[in-house]
């Protein structure tokens, strides 16, 4: 191509350029005015994990396995707990975790054999301080002593109810037993 | 005939306060106005909103920033060359004010009227190399410098299409304006002077319609020599960081900043003056119409930063050298040949 | 290529000539990369490039975990394609303990990876442009960058560093919705293409800038390891997906783009061209879409890998990633080696650019996409 043309051509180029960046001012803008508006968090958004609220217990229900405690690369949990007094079911008496370490993975979620860690919708965390340790166990440990009776009352039930279907299943057994000894042909109620 | 401000006032001092602080006004608002502007226009063509929390859709937001810039530090940094690097900001500034009193904004409003008006436009024009030169060699910086290289070069190359083809027009003022009646008596137009450019126009038709080579022209060299892109190499962002305003910041940035704006008012002004008919328009009164191209001009000098990537130096220099250059000359050769033809 | 900082030169033993430190702050260096040049006016006379202002240890901190802690490291190798190495680390595990990966998991990576390539290319498309002082074509393509980006957030829970992948499947299932989107974005993606042609393929500025700078020809891209769409650009035609397929690629039909100039405009046209056949593996991927698991039920953690060495390599948005483990039969890896492309490509890139300009050079170091702490790790 000559000088001539390609200058021409060039020129054509910069003009159908001009006319798509023309086309754009009229579009609609797509800027979200954000601390005015915030976006959608996506259903599986991903942040600072809590505990999952089960409706049966009306409580989380952390073991203190300490299984997230040793997947976490971030090593940002912190338990403490296990056996407690009074209860079978062990709980955690502290479950503290760091944000400021942690990356999301989600390994503890994935680990945990209770199922009681999930993500929380927790959003807009930029602070001024460098704390970012959060106790997951605040909003139970009011009602904690109230969950231990509970647990207590219904392990105490279970436990009745187990006694009383062992006895019961004792007894059959005995039954069966004392059945399958007598002679066959001996006459009902002797025993 | 535009009054002056020395015929409005008779006294010379009074006229230079008011010529000086009108214009150091105008330019204020404008650039304040225009950094707005650009900002706006940037997000328009890129589908964002722009400066919105400072006052109805951010106009304040300038003020704002201005307001930031006077309260930062000016940091002056090691083995500068003091003279140069202090006076830089100022060397690139005055002739910005000294350039923009010499416009005529109307049919009877002008601070001066100077019968080489447009050959002082130009002078000054020149001027602000210089400053960026000191700028770029003051800072005792290779990025400063090497933007103020790049300057230079430019700068000086594409002053000599721009001057070439505002000559074109010249020629055309003078051939046109040999006999035109101004307020009642006949007067020979001089085509160095922006208020008889305008008249001429107005006497015969805008020149962008019988010179559209030279307009194109024009308009592509004041693109180079007020940087603005694709030509904005000396301040290129992602080569010389900020190029030769690198180490200035604060209110010697804002200056500079300020300078950079004000040309390219001044561009579209003078512009408009050469080719669009400067105060020509129906209904509205002149110094609106005059404004309105002058801002419309600016709108599309606005377009085009946000719409190319930046060229390369060397191709920079071939374009004027190569293109631009010949064919300036070709057309101001073409349009002395008309005039010759028509005229004999 | 210098490993250490050094001393800033002033002063350079060759008459004409003076060093200018280009980064590792400077606005056109992706990352941290800093660029020793040594100029004449401002032509490049020798350029060193300086690495590891972004050196994190990741292959030190996988040799202290198990494997599986090591799965949110991977996306922060190289965060533009985070999803591509993170899926990567997962398949060269299963690979190497034989872990089976359910058909419907296959795909969903597919998908995933795929959107992250896009995503990526896109990326350097925007950031390219921005080198070259066009800032607008950047926003575009992060409006169409920020769909991607949404999409994958619907699943993965993360914008950009993703920890996706599991060993044998992937943490959460797609639904119909993410499909549709997905489908609704390679249409828009497609649309979009002529646009950015317009803009800025066809721009004579951008050519002028692109054509015939920064040649790297065959036998250098050869000598010096370069892979990816850098090494498609100069003519060979060599992608890991088709090469030694892995993660069910040779299930789907697609081309690999090359080119034979090995300019600039030559690596620009192969990313897109590249963009268009991820485009099609994701809607042969949506269509294929089976049912089934998405991975194991219990999450996979006590590994027993064989001892030895192992290597698996897949192709990222810049090249050939390798990873090369040595273990030692526990559950932690002796040895994790990452072969990272940007390495070699930035190495190729020191030989083209003497007798270049400092703008071609941000041309040439823009136009290889380079990420630096995929480099540095």
């Amino acid at each position: 191509m000559t000088l001539a043309a390609r200058t021409v051509h060039g020129f054509h180029t910069l003009l159908t350029g001009l006319g798509v960046t023309f086309k754009q001012i009229f579009k609609r803008n797509v800027t979200l005015q954000y601390p005015h508006e915030k976006p959608e968090l996506s259903k599986a958004y991903r942040s600072l994990i809590k505990l999952k609220r089960f409706d049966e217990l009306d409580s989380h229900d952390c073991v203190a396995c300490m299984q997230c405690v040793k997947i976490c690369p971030s090593a940002c949990i912190t338990i403490e707990g296990g056996k407690v007094d009074g209860i079978k079911r062990k709980r955690a008496t502290l479950f503290e975790v760091d944000f400021a370490l942690c990356s999301v993975c989600g390994l503890c979620i994935d680990v945990c054999p209770t199922d009681t860690l999930e993500y929380s919708r927790l959003y807009d965390e930029a602070g001024y301080e460098r704390a970012w340790t959060y106790d997951l166990l605040a909003e139970f440990r009011e009602e904690e002593p109230a969950f231990r009776e509970r647990q207590r009352v219904q392990e105490e039930q279970e436990a009745a109810e187990k006694e009383a279907k062992r006895l019961a299943a004792e007894q059959a057994k005995a039954a069966k037993e004392a059945q399958a000894s007598k002679p066959p042909d001996a006459p009902e109620g002797t025993t | 005939m535009p009054t002056t401000l020395i015929e409005q006032f008779g006294n010379p001092a009074i006229a230079i306060a008011t010529g000086v602080g009108g214009v150091m006004t105008v330019l204020s608002l404008n650039a304040l106005f225009l950094i707005w502007l650009e900002r706006k226009v940037s997000a328009w063509i890129q589908r964002r909103m722009g400066p919105m929390e400072v006052g109805f859709h951010g106009v304040f937001q300038t003020i704002a920033d201005m307001l930031k810039l006077l309260g930062k530090q000016l940091i002056t940094p090691k083995g500068i060359d003091k003279p140069l690097y202090h006076l830089a900001p100022i060397v690139v500034f005055a002739p910005v004010v000294a350039a923009t009193s010499l416009l005529p904004f109307s049919k009877s409003v002008a601070i001066s009227n100077i019968d080489i008006g447009l050959v002082l436009i130009f002078v000054f024009g020149g001027f602000a190399v210089v400053g960026i030169f000191m700028a770029g060699w003051g800072s005792n910086n290779k990025y400063a410098l090497l933007g103020a290289m790049r300057s230079v070069a430019q700068n000086i190359s594409y002053e000599i299409p721009l001057i070439l083809s505002a000559l074109a027009v010249v020629l055309m003022v003078s051939a046109v304006g040999r006999e035109v009646p101004i307020d009642g008596e006949i007067v020979a137009l001089n085509g160095l002077n922006l208020a008889h450019i305008t008249m001429a126009q107005v006497h015969w038709t805008w020149f962008i319609l019988v010179q559209p080579v030279a307009a194109l022209i024009y308009f592509i060299s004041v693109l180079a020599e007020t940087n603005r892109a694709p030509f904005d190499i000396p301040e290129a962002e992602s080569e010389l960081v900020a190029g030769f305003h690198t180490e200035y910041s604060g209110m010697r940035f804002a200056l500079f900043f300020f300078a950079e704006f004000s040309n390219m008012f001044i561009g579209a002004m003078v512009a408009t003056v050469l080719f669009l008919g400067g105060w020509e328009g129906p209904i509205l009164p002149g110094p609106v119409w005059f404004f309105l191209k002058t801002y419309a001009l600016i709108f599309i000098m606005m377009w085009v930063r946000w719409t190319y990537p930046r060229l390369r130096f060397d191709q920079l220099m071939t374009f004027c050298w190569a293109i631009l250059i010949p064919l300036s000359i070709l057309n101001l050769l073409v349009t002395a040949l008309v005039i010759k033809v028509v005229q004999s | 290529m210098r490993q250490s900082a050094g001393p800033t030169l002033e002063r350079t033993d060759e008459a004409d000539t003076y060093y200018l430190n280009m980064g590792p702050q400077h606005p056109s260096m992706h990352g941290v990369l800093r660029l020793l040049l040594k100029l004449r006016g401002e032509e490049i006379v020798t350029c060193e490039p300086v690495i590891g202002y972004a050196h994190r240890a990741h292959e030190k901190m996988a040799e202290n975990r198990n494997y599986i802690m090591f799965i949110p490291n991977t996306s922060r190798v190289d965060y533009l394609s985070g999803m591509i190495y993170n899926i990567a680390f997962c398949q060269a595990i299963e690979k190497l303990c034989s872990i089976e990966v359910p058909e419907r998991a296959e795909v969903i990576r597919i998908i995933a990876c795929e959107l992250n390539r896009i995503q990526s290319h896109l990326l350097w498309f925007g950031t390219f442009l921005l080198d070259l002082g066009g800032i607008t074509p950047f926003l575009y393509c992060f409006d169409d960058r920020e769909e991607i980006l949404d999409i994958l957030d619907r699943v993965t829970g993360s914008r950009l560093t993703y920890a996706y992948g599991r060993f044998g499947g992937v943490t959460m299932d797609v639904d119909q919705d993410f499909l549709v989107r997905t489908l609704a974005f390679v249409k828009r993606i497609r649309s979009r293409f002529p646009m950015y042609e317009k803009l800025v393929g066809e721009n004579v500025i951008f050519r002028e800038r692109c054509e015939g700078v920064g040649v790297i020809t065959p036998e250098v891209a050869r000598q010096y390891g370069v892979s990816g769409p850098t090494l498609r650009a100069s003519g060979i035609g060599y992608d890991v997906r088709r090469a030694e397929p892995y993660g069910g690629y040779d299930r789907f039909d697609f081309e690999i783009p090359t080119r034979t100039a090995g300019d600039c405009m030559a690596r620009f046209e192969v990313r897109m061209a590249e963009m268009e056949q991820s485009c099609r593996i994701i809607e042969q991927a949506v269509a294929a879409m089976p049912e089934g698991p998405i991975g194991p039920k219990k999450l996979v953690q006590r590994l027993k890998p064989p001892e030895g060495m192992f290597y698996f390599a897949v192709e990222s948005a810049r090249g050939h990633f390798g990873q090369y483990i040595l273990s030692d039969g526990s559950n932690t890896p002796l040895k994790l080696k990452m072969r990272t492309p940007s390495f070699s490509n930035l190495s190729a890139m020191e030989t083209v650019l003497e007798g270049t300009m400092v703008a071609d050079t941000i041309a040439i170091v823009g136009s290889i996409d380079i990420v630096m702490p995929e480099i540095d790790r």
